[in-house]
This record gives C-alpha cells, structure tokens and sequence, in this order.
C-alpha cells in the first residue's frame, strides 16, 4: 500500500492509495460544494448539476457518456451532501485511461437546455420517491430543525417549486463559482499507475479555470426543539432525535463514532436492549454525523405511533445515562471490535476505500492508511468518549416526530 | 487468479464450502438452512420469520445478551434474513476471529434456546416488521408483486399477515425451527483469509453428530398472477411487473442474465435509456432476474408520479417486448463486460464470496469458478438470447401497481 499525491498548477489535487494487489481501481472527484453552498432561490442545484454532469460534454452527448461507462463494465455513480458532490466509477485496471478520460471530460458539463428541462422531471420524481420514505423526511426536518438558519439546515434536493424555476443560467453560474479546479480532488484507490493517471489529468484538466471558491461557516448551533408532524398517511411512528457532534476536523471524531456504536448499533448496543430486544421499537439507532466545522449525532427510531412516547422515554434515558456514566470497559471494547472489522472489509474493496482517502483529504489534507485508522481508534479511552458526551450534551436533542401521533 | 475452492459433505448432510482468498484479513461466513418462508405452515406463514429472529435469542449456555454481547466483541457484522427456501444467517468478521464465531454459530443452530419468555418480542418485531412495509412502498410492492407471481407459498411475504401474525404461537415456530433447521439441505460456506484444513477440522467437530430429518419438497399451487392495484395515496405510482424467465440450471440462463444487462445493466441500457433519459419519466427504473430453484422472473420496477403512471408503463412493456426484435453487436459486447467486470469486482469481497458460493451449491450442487462463469458469459450469442426472449417471451405479466390510481394495463395483453 503506498500513498502519493501532487497538485497541477491549476490546483486540482490528485492523491491515491495505490494497492497492486487488488483486482480493481476506483476513481473519483470529489468537488467540496453542496446544498450548504447553495442559496433558498436556487435550493437543489449542486443535486441537480450532479445528475446534469452525466448529461454529456463538448464531444460527448448523454447516451455517449453512459455508452462509455458501460463499455467499461464500469461501477459508478455520484452522490450530493450538505458538504460534497461526488463522481466516481470502479474499473478492472486495463479501463484505468478510459474511466479518467470519462470522468475528467464530464466534470466539465455542457448544461444544455434541452437536457436540462427532461431532468428536471427526473428529479421532480426523485424528490417524490423519497416524499414515501418517512424516514427520509425525518432526515431533512431534523437537519432544518436542528440547524435553523444555518447552512448545513438547507435541503439536498430541494422543493418541487424550487426545481421548476431553477434556470439554466442560474447552474451555469453556480457551476462558474463552485467547480474550481482549487476546489477538486482527483482521488484513486486500488491497483493503479500514478504516473499514468497524473499525466492523464495534466491533458485532460490542466486547462479547468482556478478561482477562488469560500464556504460560509458559521458556528452551528443546536435549536433542541421538538417538532411534531402528525401525517395519518404514515402508518409508523418516525422519530428523529439530534445533538451536536465534533467535526470532521475535530480529534474526537474516533470517540464519537465509539459513542455512536456503543448506544445505537444495530447490534448489541444500548438502544438495541432498550428497545428492540423488547420489541418497544423496530428500529433504533445512533450514527454519528461529521461536517464541515459542525457535527451531530443522530438517533433515529422507528415504532409504533401508540408506544412512541415510551420509546421516546427509553430513549432519552440511554442518553442521559451515558452522558451521566459514559461507558463500561466492555462495551467500548465490543464497539472498537466491531468497528474495526467494518472497517477492514470496507477497506478490502477500493470502491469501498475511496470515500474514506477522499474525504480525509478533503476536509483535513491528510492522508490516513486504514491500520493508523484502526489504531487511532482502538486507542480511544473510555474517559474520552465519556468526555464527548459531556461536551457535546448528546442528551439535549432536537426532536423530529412524523407518523400519525398526535401527541408526544 | 488463483482460485481455491474447496467442498466437503458430511454424513448428516450438512455442506462445507469454502475459499481461501490471499490479500484479505477478513473471513465471512453464509449459513443457509431449509427454513425459509416457503415452508412455514399455512397458518403461521410468518413463523420462519419470527424464528429467524429466535434464533439469537440465547443459545447453548449463552442468553439474549450473552449470544450478542459473544458476537459482538469478536467484532462479528452479523445479519439474519429470511428468504423463501431459506433462513439465512451471515457473520462477517477477522479472519482471525473465524474460529470462536463458528463455534457461537453451532450453538445458534444446533442449541438454540426458543425459550417462552424471549418468543413474545420476536413475534411483536415481526408484526412491526409487516407494518413497516408499509412506509416504504416501493418494497412492499417488490414483495407483493412476488406473492402474486411465483406459485404459492414460494412467493409468499416473508412476514406472514397481521391476522395470522396476531395468533402465531410459540409452540408453531418451534416445530417449524425442529423441521427446517438441520443437517440436511443446511449449506455453511466461508471466504477469506481461512485455514481450510483448520477450518473444516473445527466445523467437521461441531456438526458431524447434528442429527436432523431430510428436508421436505414444498408442494405448490398455481399462481394467481393477474392485475393488482392497491389504492395508496403516496407521492409516487409504484408500478411493479413479472413475467417469466429461466432457472439456474437452465441451458439458456446465461442467455437470460445477458438479456437483464442488455435491459437493465447500466446507463446505457435499454430501459434506462428510454424511460428516464429520453423521456424524463421515472427516477428509478430496472428489471432484475430472480430464481427460486423450482421457477424464475424477471422483475420490473418503475417509480413515477402519478400523472406519469400510464406513459411508464407503457413505454416499459414496450421495452421489454423489443428485446425480441434484435440485439446489436454492441449491446452484446456491453452486456458481456458489465457480467465479467462485476465478477471480478465480486471477488474482492468475502461477503460476495460466501453469498455466491452458498448460491451455487444450493441451485447447482456444485461451484462455479471464474473462469467457467467468464467462458460462459462469453459463449453467449444474438442468437442465444433471441432463442431464450422466444422460450419466455414478455407477455403474461402479473402486475402490481400501489399509488392513488390504477393504470390500464390493456397494452401488456396485446
């Protein structure tokens, strides 16, 4: 496993954990702007222009682009956050030219007009796809709840309307400030050639424009207050409880991500024996949310609309207690192991390591390999995940509720 | 790439499977065992569900937190499924951890505790698990539209019903668990970094002396298929499709998963191509192949608002229909690079090993490496795969539509 990176004068970063003993290399851009960067009048773009980047370039018409991919055999697709839009493939090595070629010409999208009003019936139905998913709206309404008037509160998608009259002009624009080549990284993982790939991006991208591009980053606050949406169209009870976090920047990161295992794992953790060994709940767990200078915790329960008060008892007393108590020796060593095992298999696969050398570049300009990872984390004390809990009140909540209730 | 598979049957039944894979820490384990929903009694169709979920609660000396708390510090991803002939059971773990999880996992399968007081739980998260489906419709319209495709009960909603659900009784699952959970049919494969020799020793210790009935054939009655809408007042028409297609063991099936790529395989195929590219229709549109080992489908899903409803299904049916018109040489060749590259990529993954391998032997009785899955794939012609779209043409759809209106569905007839 070895690491290398550069910058080409426009400053577009390439870094790359190279693996010869992998079967595949992945490959991605990870350009940092999201709905945090957006402003209400164009909510949705940064998703919109992700789906617009597939839609074809100078030489390559939609059908070309997706043509290409295929021809590769290749695994890809994009994804938008609050924080990163994403674009990436997976490739047997010999398709390491034309995956690059491919993803290098479409990050410089045409946005043609015809294009432009088809999508928007695409994501029109994105948008009512997850409209049925109650947890999905829990999501949203617990970030805009939680951070108000902040950024990181914006939605993803955005609204219906907003889609509707988005104007192309307005993307060209947004595109014009945010896809910088300052504001890219190039990352590849797996069995790849490094010199191939950076003269690869010397043809290809060395011509992108470099401007400056800022984010807002106010501090973010937590409003912790309670939210209660009665929909008698949802047949469970969807409740959403969020705290602050450290950040992706912050050192404790490793202790939150063991507070998070230790009290809502799917397996084992506190609110599994809380709650759905009893059957109280369905579903209940805690994930632990790292952003841009902010973070959260979030705990999300699924159960019935009639038991939702006494899930929502449970669950703010295994909060409380932890934050009182912090954890026992045993189930922060069961966390570690656990954690570390996900992190193992994810890591044998490259399109699973991507997302991680991506974003720890990204956010802190560093590179981490996998086993620092594992050793950073198995070093975290007891102490010190007992420590995030206090400093970050996981126990005072904003509280999202969709489901039929009408009551809390 | 060197493949090192190796298989052993024990007296009982009970098959080993495994492959050592070089430059991995991690080793997973896929245990499929002939109690899946398909054999739950008529009026406990959700006992294979509720079991699968007894099963972790206690085991040998182990109880409810004891089973978990095991698991957990061998820092062991488990997950328990049920499907229709199987109650699956996978653990992913280090490699070096393998040994003490197997041991936990014959006490999970041979001891498992099914005691009175931890039934009631388990019986109440299933009833959940049913009432759940239905905020997530586009996968209760997945499931239903399986119930109304596949003869009965290999269809069925792995859940059962909420009227019998209600009145399911301890003693009922258990007798289902004593039937379906054994020896015979149960197939235990891993993948990673293992000692096969070490490994087998172990397993061929901890399960030769499991005594168990032979497994049962599911008897099966005819398909009601037809027309199905349910009235939902969602933001989306779900509209779901099946028609026929070919099983594992069939001399057409890589015919068939060359077809599903050519349809279905990436951005370029025909669906997506035609139903959201050009037209903007749906945000999701695919059709996956899925065999039991008795019958197999084709499975198409689309999700669109509901003003959209009528166009997407036509459109789709007619998509599916022009497949038999002709494929180019160029769609071949895609299709043919999508199946290999995604065998390959499968390959780097204990977990898609394991799965793959238990696949296998459950539908072939044997494994396939990669290289007779490659020729394979490669052997395939236009001719082929004209030859397979004329034995299980797209007609005769069961179709399934959940959203605030129905659709007329006359065009499928045609």
């Amino acid at each position: 496993m070895q690491f290398k990176h550069t910058q080409l004068d426009n400053g577009l970063t390439i870094v790359a954990e190279v693996n010869p003993d992998s079967a595949s290399m992945a490959a991605g851009f990870f350009v940092k702007t999201g709905s945090r960067d957006e402003t209400a009048e164009i909510s949705g773009v940064s998703h919109f222009l992700e789906h617009m980047v597939f839609k074809g370039t100078e030489r390559r018409s939609a059908f070309d682009v997706n043509l290409a991919f295929d021809r590769m055999g290749a695994h890809y697709n994009a994804f938008t956050s609050e924080e990163n839009t994403v674009f990436f493939g997976s490739v047997l090595p010999e398709f390491q030219e034309p995956l690059l070629d491919l993803l290098s010409d479409i990050l410089r999208p045409s946005l043609r007009q015809e294009d432009f009003d088809v999508e928007k019936g695409v994501i029109v139905d994105e948008i009512a796809l997850y409209e049925d998913q109650p947890k999905f709206r829990v999501y949203d309404k617990m970030m805009s709840t939680h951070f108000a008037d902040h950024p990181l509160g914006r939605c993803i998608l955005g609204t219906p309307e907003t889609i509707r009259k988005l104007r192309r002009e307005q993307m060209q624009d947004y595109f014009d400030r945010r896809y910088s080549a300052g504001n890219i990284t190039l990352v590849a993982v797996g069995n790849l050639d490094f010199d191939a790939l950076v003269a690869r991006a010397e043809t290809d991208c060395a011509a992108w424009k470099s401007f400056d591009v800022t984010r807002q980053t106010p501090p973010a606050g937590a409003s912790r207050t309670n939210e209660l949406i009665t929909d008698e169209k949802v047949t469970r009870e969807h409740i959403g409880l969020m705290s602050a976090g450290p950040s992706r920047q912050c050192p404790e990161r490793f202790a939150a991500e063991l507070l998070a295992a230790i009290i809502g794992d799917t397996t084992g953790s506190r609110m599994y024996y809380g709650l759905v060994e009893k059957a109280i709940a369905d579903e209940a767990s805690m994930s632990y949310a790292p952003m841009d200078g902010a973070g959260g915790m979030m705990t999300f329960i699924s159960c019935q609309p009639q038991r939702a008060c006494e899930a929502l008892t449970i669950a703010r007393k295994v909060l409380a207690d932890f934050q009182a108590d912090g954890p026992n020796e045993t189930e922060l060593q069961a966390a570690k192991n656990k954690i570390a095992s996900a992190a193992t298999l994810k890591g044998e696969l490259p399109m699973g390591r991507l997302a991680a050398v991506g974003l720890d570049w990204t956010y802190r300009g560093e590179y981490m390999p996998l086993s620092e990872q594992i050793e950073q984390l198995l070093a975290v004390t007891a102490e010190q995940v007992h420590q995030v809990a206090r400093e970050f009140d996981i126990s005072a909540t904003t509280l999202v509720a969709l489901g039929p209730a009408t009551q809390l | 790439m060197i493949e090192k598979y190796f298989t052993e049957r024990l007296d009982n039944g009970m098959v080993l499977l495994g492959e050592e894979m070089p430059n991995v820490s991690s080793a997973s384990m896929m245990v499929l065992t002939p109690a899946g929903a398909a054999h739950s009694p008529a009026d406990a169709p959700g006992a294979a569900a509720i079991g699968s979920e007894w099963l972790l609660r206690g085991a040998g000396d182990r109880d409810t937190r004891g089973i978990h708390d095991a698991l957990d510090f061998l820092g062991c991803r488990h997950h328990e499924a049920v499907r229709s002939e199987h109650i699956s059971l996978s653990a992913a773990q280090l490699g070096s951890n393998l040994p003490d999880v197997l041991a936990i996992y014959a006490d999970i399968l041979r001891r498992p505790g099914l005691s009175d007081e931890t039934f009631e739980p388990c019986r109440a998260l299933i009833e959940q698990d049913l009432a759940s489906l239905e905020d997530e419709p586009a996968r209760k319209c997945t499931l239903t539209l399986r119930e109304k495709f596949f003869p009965p009960p290999l269809g069925r909603c792995v859940f059962g019903d909420a009227e019998t659900l209600a009145k399911t009784k301890a003693s009922q699952v258990r007798e289902h668990m004593a039937a379906g959970v054994g020896p015979a049919g149960t197939i235990l494969a891993v993948a990673g970094k293992i000692d096969w020799q070490a490994f087998r020793r172990q397993a061929v210790d901890l399960f030769e002396n499991w005594q168990g009935a032979p497994g049962k054939e599911i008897p099966t009655t005819s398909a009601p298929g037809g027309v199905t809408h349910i009235r939902k007042d969602s933001a989306q028409t779900h509209i779901g499709m099946a028609h026929r297609s070919v099983t594992i063991d069939h001399q057409r099936y890589y015919a068939a998963r060359v077809a599903e790529m050519v349809l279905s395989g990436g951005m370029a195929s025909r669906l997506f191509t035609e139903v959201r590219e050009k037209r903007g229709l749906v945000y999701h549109v695919s059709s996956r192949y899925n065999s039991l080992r008795s019958c197999a489908a084709m499975l198409t899903y689309a999700g669109t608002t509901p003003p959209k409803a009528q166009e997407t299904f036509e459109v789709t049916v007619g998509e599916l229909r022009r497949l038999a018109d002709g494929v180019a040489a160029d769609e071949m060749d895609r299709a043919r690079t999508q199946l290999k590259s995604a065998l390959v990529m499968q390959g780097e993954s204990t977990e898609a090993r394991a799965a793959a391998m238990a696949n296998d032997w459950y539908f072939l009785s044997r494994l396939r490496g990669l290289g007779e899955l490659s020729d394979a794939i490669d052997a395939v012609t236009v001719d082929d795969v004209m030859a397979y779209l004329a034995e299980r043409p797209a007609r005769d759809f069961t179709i399934l539509v959940i959203g605030p209106e129905p659709i007329d569905t006359s065009v499928a007839n045609e």
